[in-house]
């Protein structure tokens, strides 16, 4: 109960303890050759993100070895490219990537434009000072019109910032509801749930409350500590401050124990409570829509996507915490959880019925 | 005894059991609801659930909400131009800053253009003209689409206001002056830049480990729960040998993951129109020595799963790593030593290595030699592992049946 999130955390936080992938193998097809083509190799392989880790011969090879996964990309010089610099011929400079490794692609790539950007801009800028001009002429020449980028609350596009505070509570849901129907429904399995039922005078409310209560203590506290793991010691930004991340870990626990035991209700068997359970988590790490997002999604699964309290768990997250803004901009979702935690109302008098007749069928 | 039959004999009767036992599995696996959810019904409904998830495939139209304080022409060409880019639309305009952010708190945009009073004056005077982007950095792909927009506009825009200035003669000038080197950009694999092509293929493969690690430990914790004795493997003058047993139970899913395999690696991506470059006989190069080395794998854990149910605990919640040690989404040259080791241990890493190398980028066997390798370890080092474990299964069902004699005789005895 607690060693599987353990590990799970750990997992997540240690994987991208680098924020960013950092040194990814690039290639280059150098049929060129000179001074000016191996100055531009040089910046790359300069590139925190790039390093350049092999030479070929032909952009065959170079292929080849993507297809082998020995890089993820190559940059390749035609023969003549110095030549047509020098000449004015506007020389063509390919650079070839890996769709497939989407991250490793889209990294390279935004190294690649900055240093051919810089590239094209320092021989206009040797030209033009060359000129006379000052450097605040300059740089207004070469960019009359620039991006000022601000990327609120995660400046590093941190990938462990990003990633890890929506896959490890999407993996503790998928504790807790598991947990849950299986602790309701090993009573059944052992034969013990006429005497649970006993100890509560036959009142499913007292039997279900006796149950989850220490669960919930359990669940609760290892979601703090979690909480606490990545946003003090880590240092995740979390603008909403404490209150919002307390208000969260309650919601989140009693979303996923009312799931559990609503599952449980709907099924009173431990085996299709527990599948109904995995299911549905498994499903929630994509149809909550941290990685790709929802509204690009079709209607139906838009539609399908709130039903799974990841999605609720992740806006809540990301409104309140991440974002900073009010709990107000989140009430839709944070309605959701609540209605997720009364589920087990709707359900509970069917756990009764299973406890008081069923008996374990393996 | 033995000694009296020959050799072949021997071995007739060890492959007849292996069929009664192959036979008997296949018996078991369709009576038993819980394993047929999870050796038919997951393999066929999640690979349509997922595809149809990631189908739209890349993201267009994020809505983003501007502030212009310049109300020039410049800010508003700068709009249209950016509305009009297939993967941003302008859907709200805010008189300032602190609208916009309320929208972002809504939901309702993902990002801001923000213009200053002096965007135009800028550029009319040569100075240098700043447009701010905001982005909200909780969805990775809505920055990337909004940053990636303002930034191609940007660059035209400069572009065209340098022509003029550049002193150039002719069209050709002016495009030399303003590119002097033309950089091409070309996607491999993934023209598309999609993110289902990107994805699915990991997900299609691990579903088949994880469905095959779920359904054998369910069949072995019924077959436990079934026996009297609480074991693996019942008594019985068919069960005489380790490599029946295991040989046996491991040819019927075999005989299921081949056509789930089948279905799961050509029917899905070819519904959904995924990139699917495999060839015939690579696929099948790789998808041996997967499956058997997640039966045996799966085998293996069954032994040590002693009640049905925790299986499911166990396997679920592996799932995502499982996926990430792959490499699919994190770069593999950037997972740490410890958890490369760890990854090399499970089958899913080189298997979805291996799918993606053959069916997205359209590989040979040559070029998956190291999957294709270490996947055959695997499938041997299981073999013995799982053959070690049910060697320990049949030793313990002995001992218990010779304690159950013991005690009859004892009661008997007394009598």
């Amino acid at each position: 109960m607690i060693g599987g999130p353990l590990i799970v955390i750990l997992f997540f936080t240690s994987l991208m303890d680098n924020g960013q992938p950092t040194d990814m193998p690039c290639g280059i097809v150098d049929l060129d050759n000179t001074s000016t083509t191996r100055a531009m190799t040089r910046k790359l392989d300069a590139f925190e993100m790039t390093k350049v880790t092999a030479y070929y011969n032909s952009v065959d090879e170079a292929r080849e070895a993507i297809q082998r996964g020995d890089i993820y990309a190559f940059l390749y010089f035609p023969k003549g490219t110095t030549d047509k610099i020098l000449a004015n011929r506007q020389p063509t400079i390919s650079f070839y990537y890996n769709g497939v490794v989407m991250l490793a692609g889209n990294m390279m790539y935004k190294d690649l434009t900055t240093v051919t950007t810089l590239g094209s801009a320092a021989v206009g800028a040797a030209k033009l000072s060359a000129l006379g001009k000052t450097p605040v002429e300059i740089k207004a020449f070469l960019q009359p019109v620039s991006v000022n980028l601000h990327m609120i609350g995660n400046p590093w596009a941190n990938y462990n910032v990003y990633l890890s505070t929506i896959m490890i509570p999407g993996i503790l849901f998928l504790f807790y509801f598991l947990i849950t129907a299986y602790s309701i429904g090993t009573e059944l399995k052992f034969n013990r749930a006429h005497e649970w039922m006993r100890m509560a005078d036959n009142n499913i409310f007292v039997a279900i409350a006796g149950k989850t209560i220490p669960q919930f203590m359990v669940f609760f506290t290892v979601f703090m500590c979690f909480s606490w793991y990545i946003y003090g010691y880590l240092g995740f930004p979390h603008p909403g401050g404490i209150g919002k991340i307390v208000l969260l870990a309650l919601l989140t626990v009693l979303a996923a124990q009312g799931f559990g035991i609503f599952a449980f209700g709907l099924m009173p068997s431990l085996r299709m409570s527990m599948s109904i359970c995995s299911l549905w988590g498994v499903v929630g790490f994509s149809a909550a829509g941290a990685t790709y997002p929802v509204f690009a999604m079709d209607s139906m699964i838009e539609a399908i996507a709130q039903l799974i309290p990841l999605r609720h768990y992740y806006m809540i997250y990301q409104i309140c915490i991440f974002n900073g803004y009010p709990l107000s901009d989140a009430w839709p979702n944070i309605a959701a959880l609540i209605i997720f935690a009364a589920l087990p109302l709707l359900t509970l008098w069917n756990v009764k019925k299973a406890m008081l007749n069923y008996v374990y069928i393996p | 005894m033995r000694n009296e039959k020959g050799l072949f004999a021997q071995i007739a009767q060890g492959i007849s059991d292996m069929c009664y036992i192959w036979w008997l599995e296949m018996k078991n696996t369709i009576k038993d609801e819980g394993v047929l959810i999870f050796f038919i019904l997951v393999p066929l409904g999640y690979p349509l659930l997922y595809s149809w998830i990631y189908n739209n495939e890349v993201v267009r139209d994020v809505p983003v909400a501007i502030v212009d304080m310049s109300h020039s022409q410049e800010s508003r060409k700068f709009i249209r131009e950016f509305d009009a880019s297939p993967d941003t639309h302008a859907a709200y305009y805010c008189n300032n800053l602190e609208d916009a952010k309320n929208l972002v708190g809504k939901q309702a945009v993902h990002g801001v253009l923000y213009f200053p009073s002096d965007f135009q004056k800028q550029i009319a005077r040569g100075g240098q003209a700043k447009v701010d982007v905001y982005c909200d950095m909780s969805l990775m792909l809505t920055y990337k689409a909004i940053f990636q927009s303002a930034q191609a506009i940007a660059l035209n825009m400069s572009s065209e206001i340098q022509k003029p200035k550049s002193g150039g003669f002719t069209n050709r000038d002016d495009e030399l002056n303003t590119e002097p080197i033309h950089i091409e950009r070309i996607q491999m694999f993934n023209s598309t830049g999609g993110y289902g092509n990107a994805l699915l293929p990991g997900v299609l493969i691990l579903i088949l480990q994880q469905t095959l690690l779920l359904g054998i430990g369910l069949a072995a914790g019924t077959a436990r729960e079934n026996n009297r004795y609480k074991d693996l493997v019942p008594i019985s003058k068919h069960y005489n040998g380790i490599f029946r047993i295991v040989l046996g139970k491991s040819m019927c899913y075999f005989m299921i993951y081949c056509v789930m395999a089948a279905y799961i690696t050509l029917c899905v991506p070819r519904f959904f129109h995924f990139t699917s470059l495999v060839h015939a006989s690579s696929l099948v190069c790789l998808m041996i020595p997967y499956l058997l080395s997640c039966i045996f794998f799966g085998m293996t854990i069954s032994c040590v799963v002693r009640y049905r149910e925790n299986v499911l605990l166990l396997v679920v919640f592996t799932s995502v790593p499982f996926l990430f040690m792959s490499g699919i989404s994190w770069p593999a040259s950037n997972i740490p030593a410890f958890w490369k080791a760890v990854g090399s241990l499970i089958p899913s890493t080189f298997g979805i290595k291996g799918f993606l190398k053959i069916s997205s980028m359209g590989a040979t066997i040559q070029d998956m030699a190291e999957e294709y390798k270490a996947l055959w370890i695997q499938t041997v080092c299981y073999f013995f592992t799982a053959c070690m474990v049910y060697r320990a299964q049949i030793i313990a069902a002995r001992k218990h049946a010779i304690e159950r004699l013991e005690l009859l005789k004892k009661k008997f005895g007394a009598e």
